[in-house]
């Protein structure tokens, strides 16, 4: 009886993510031409960073952690209080002619110490 | 400094290797016979897993009456229940004593509901 | 100095060893003074330790910059109070914490436990000291707190987000629960390596387990609260893999606390409760693993050391050990008695674990997506949010039901009979709520109506067992009504503490409910606002009054000032903000929370950006009840306190027991 409940159990979130669609991919700048599904992208932020006053909408780009290719991301949203040149990000979205347009408060950035959780949006 | 640390450092390890010595320090030349970790053999093993079923059997019936009287388990209920747990203690109580056990009599272990302390007294117990 | 916390932890390492080595040859070999031996290696093993988190402690507070770990964590501006968290800041130092909360946890339990659980001792010992040999091992010879170099005129500084309490409170008491699982694993491996199948081995480390699972909730909730108000995102739990490292062990020493009592009343599911106990450890070692190694994406960042496989090698270890021991012991372990109903306390108690484990089983394969799709299909796959919510209502809503049903289903069998007399009172009652929640609107959210139904059936059974437990009391004893209340709980303390418990998680499940299935969210979209705006959101109106600046000592303060209205009504005045640190060159966003005492609702307003011309951009978010789940903390430390409290009359028959069972001899 158990292992019937058990078994069932696991039935059950295994369909659900082979069939619910699962989740999204994370990739890296260098990982990411011609993809336009929706990713995560993760990397290092390379500025400078552009910032539309009005709509609070950020350009810059993102590089591969410690390569050098990079891509250009259109992010609007809210920024964790870590954003900066340099600081390890992941923003969700999809590529857009040549731009990888990130969806909004999708950003999280990472810190290089060990407790720290910093998150822009749920 | 490097010398304090040496020096502390010392200090710590021959106080550890000390206290871990203890046991030989305190009782040298031990034969093997005297040198033996106690260990239950069958018949303990089997008067322990006996002490235990009877300690459920007693417990399950104290369980019984507090849920009755708190009203949890209806009078058909507790008809229906009481009998069959009287017995398997009972039985258990006399497996016990058969086994070597000096008999626990009437006298109930100890009080998983609490609500009986009124009515029986403790056995006296030793101090642990 | 630094050459003596390296020789303390070369000597922790050896002690270790030792007990290991010798307690083993001393447990197969019966050879009583090995014994004693190896478990004094166990407690010279904390000492050494604690010389060692001394010379680390000290080097902190004297700035000494020579030790690269002092130097990377704490700078000489740096508050005494976060200079001693900076202790567990880093690999290193929390390595060491918890090689030495190991070593104390290990003498406490073989000092204190030495004469209780006398024959079991003889094989905790080696396991005890194997797991501390491991952590011994990987700060001789991986992560050394010790590491030195020439020393530079000031340190790099601890980030600005760790300088609160929580980074003081919220690692140890973590600790404290992680490492504390480690003895009732130690205990089921002694009891399986003996071959002894009596319960000794679960009395003595109830206590243990109940200490742990208590410290580890409390860490988990404080880590809450500390995302909630100090990261300031408007939650508090993001399902992110370090917060699920801590979740999983917990739910796993849930369900073992749980089935333990079934083992207890009727020897059953004794394969079971060992299987739980190596999964407990196991998950935690995981967790540290997962937390330290980088392998998964986690906005928990951590240095991507090589320590990774270090860890994984020995939970592999841990894991095949531990299970082929159970199964090689499985004969053993068979139970005598059966499940005689699908209607029974005992049927609920498993009921209750398999939703438990199928909980934990779901958020691991969720952590571990990642990594799979890693191996498989060379990219990882993140689980999102969707996922976990869906599977935390699937196992959690009829685990909140089950927790009120348990306690008044009989054991062995109970009737539809009397089920349907008992529950019938809170049944009605909190039906009868439910529908006055929708006429209040609460239909919005059928999972968050369903949570509030069914908590409220479980407050009723709560109240209810507590009533009727009092009047029989005082029916049998006599007095007032309040003397028999205090004598009954005192009477059954791990009965009544788990029902204040209960208590604790019902709050604590409204309390999410209601502050994530109703909360209400408005964030500033592509129009900044502009002072004299305002916003509507969840019945309160918002209005902007403007930007302001502010030079304090080591920052800078911009804060957007919102007057809060309700209906016509001035409710008051909310300024989120941001802060600007000149010396670390770091922003810290200071979200606004404003807090109702009565109503348990808070109101966060973020400020997300602003123009030149004074216009913001904001999130504002209403989350109704939330304050519950920190009120449910205190509970829940309430409820422990009480269940854990020593009964003397309980101790004195279990120890009658035990001795009259067999003649001990003398050690």
């Amino acid at each position: 009886m158990v292992a019937l409940a058990v078994a069932g159990a696991l039935a059950v979130f295994l369909i659900y993510t082979a069939i619910a669609g699962g989740g999204t991919p994370a990739v890296k700048p260098s990982e990411l031409h011609g993809r336009t599904s929706k990713v995560q992208l993760v990397g290092t932020v390379v500025g400078p960073v552009r910032v539309d006053d009005r709509s609070q909408t950020r350009r810059f780009r993102l590089a591969d952690i410690g390569g050098s290719v990079s891509v250009p991301v259109v992010y609007t949203g809210s920024v964790g209080e870590l954003f900066k040149v340099g600081q390890h990000i992941l923003v969700s979205g999809r590529l857009r002619g040549g731009v990888f347009v990130a969806e909004r408060d999708s950003m999280i950035t990472k810190c290089p110490s060990k407790y720290i959780p910093k998150k822009s949006a749920t | 400094m490097e010398t304090a640390a040496l020096v502390l450092g010392g200090l710590l390890a021959v106080a550890c290797v000390v206290f871990v010595s203890r046991p030989f320090l305190r009782e040298p030349g031990l034969p093997a016979q005297a040198d033996r970790l106690h260990e239950p053999d069958a018949a303990e093993q089997r008067r322990l897993s006996l002490a235990e079923e009877c300690d459920r059997a007693l417990a399950a019936l104290k369980e019984l009456e507090f849920d009755h009287r708190t009203g949890k388990v209806s009078d058909e209920d507790y008809q229906e229940l009481v009998g069959p747990l009287r017995r398997e203690a009972a039985a258990a109580l006399r497996a016990l004593g058969a086994a070597g056990q000096p008999g626990r009599g009437a006298s109930l272990p100890g009080e998983p509901e609490g609500t009986w302390s009124a009515e029986r007294p403790l056995p006296s117990s030793r101090s642990s | 100095m630094p050459e003596l916390g390296r020789a303390a932890l070369i000597l922790c390492l050896g002690l270790s060893l030792y007990a290991a080595a010798a307690g083993a040859l001393a447990a197969r070999e019966r050879r009583r003074r090995l014994a004693l031996s190896a478990q004094n290696a166990l407690v010279a093993a904390f000492a050494s330790a604690a010389v060692a988190a001394g010379v680390l402690l000290a080097a902190l507070l004297r700035h000494d910059f020579s030790f690269t770990y002092v130097a990377d964590h704490t700078s000489r501006k740096l508050p005494a109070l976060y200079t001693v968290s900076a202790f567990w800041g880093g690999q290193e130092g929390s390595l060491l914490l918890w090689l030495l909360v190991l070593t104390g946890y290990a003498s406490a339990a073989v000092l204190l436990d030495r004469v209780a659980a006398r024959e079991v001792i003889a094989w905790v010992v080696p396991t005890l000291g194997v797991v501390a040999s491991f952590f011994a091992l990987l700060l001789v010879a991986v992560a050394s707190p010790f590491d030195t170099q020439a020393a530079p005129a000031d340190g790099l500084g601890l980030n600005p987000s760790l300088q609160n309490p929580y980074m003081v409170a919220h690692p140890p008491l973590l600790y404290l629960g992680y490492v504390g699982l480690t003895v009732p694993f130690a205990f089921a491996m002694g009891a399986l390596l003996s071959g002894r199948t009596d319960e000794r081995w679960i009395v003595a480390t109830r206590r243990w387990t109940l200490a742990a699972w208590t410290f580890l909730g409390i860490g988990q909730l404080l880590g809450a609260h500390w995302a909630y108000v100090e990261v300031g995102w408007g939650g508090y739990y993001a399902w992110d893999p370090v917060e699920n490292a801590a979740l999983m062990p917990w739910l796993a020493a849930t369900a073992f606390l749980h089935s333990v009592m079934v083992q207890e009343k009727k020897g059953m599911m004794k394969v079971w409760n060992m299987l739980l106990v190596v999964m407990a450890f196991c998950l935690s070692i995981f967790g540290t693993f997962l937390t330290r190694s980088g392998i998964v994406n986690s906005i928990h960042s951590f240095t991507q050391g090589s320590i990774g496989p270090w860890f994984l090698g020995f939970i592999c270890l841990v894991t095949a050990g531990s299970l082929g021991l159970v199964f090689r012991r499985l004969p053993l372990l068979r139970a005598r008695t059966r499940l005689e109903s699908p209607v029974s306390r005992e049927a609920t108690f498993l009921y209750n674990n398999l939703l438990l484990v199928a909980l934990c089983l779901t958020i691991l394969w969720g952590v571990c997506y990642p990594l799979l799709t890693q191996a498989l299909r060379g990219e990882s796959v993140t689980v999102g949010r969707p996922y976990y919510d869906f599977f935390l209502r699937v196992f959690g809503l009829p685990l909140l039901l089950l927790m009120g049903i348990g306690p008044l289903v009989a054991w062995r069998k109970a009737s539809w009979r009397s089920l349907r007399r008992i529950l019938g009172l809170p049944a009605a009652l909190s039906l009868a709520l439910g529908g006055l929640l929708i006429g209040l609107g609460a239909g919005s959210s059928i999972p968050g109506l369903v949570a509030y139904t069914f908590s409220a059936f479980v407050l009723a059974t709560i109240v209810l067992e507590f009533a009727r437990g009092t009047r029989a009391r005082r029916a049998v004893a006599g007095g007032g009504y309040a003397t028999a209340f205090v004598e009954l709980v005192a009477r059954n303390r791990r009965r009544y503490g788990g029902y204040v418990v209960h208590a604790a998680v019902v709050l604590l499940a409204v309390g999410v409910a209601g502050s994530s299935a109703y909360q209400s969210v408005y964030e500033t979209r592509t129009k900044a606002l502009m002072p004299g705006d305002s916003v509507s959101v969840g019945g309160y109106r918002y209005v902007y009054r403007g930007l302001s600046q502010r030079t304090e000592g080591n920052h800078q303060e911009l804060r957007a000032a919102f007057d809060v209205y309700r209906g016509r009504s001035y409710l008051g005045r909310q300024e989120p903000g941001k802060n600007f640190y000149f010396a670390e060159q770091q922003t810290s966003s200071e979200m606004s929370i404003s807090s109702s005492l009565l109503t348990g609702e808070d109101r966060d307003v973020i400020l997300n950006g602003e123009t030149r011309q004074g216009g913001v951009f904001v999130k504002i978010l209403i989350k109704p009840l939330v304050n519950l789940i920190w009120l449910a903390g205190f509970v829940f430390v309430a409820g422990c306190v009480i269940a854990l409290w020593p009964d003397a009359r309980e101790e004195r028959r279990l120890a009658e027991r035990y001795e009259r069972a067999g003649a001990l001899a003398r050690a």
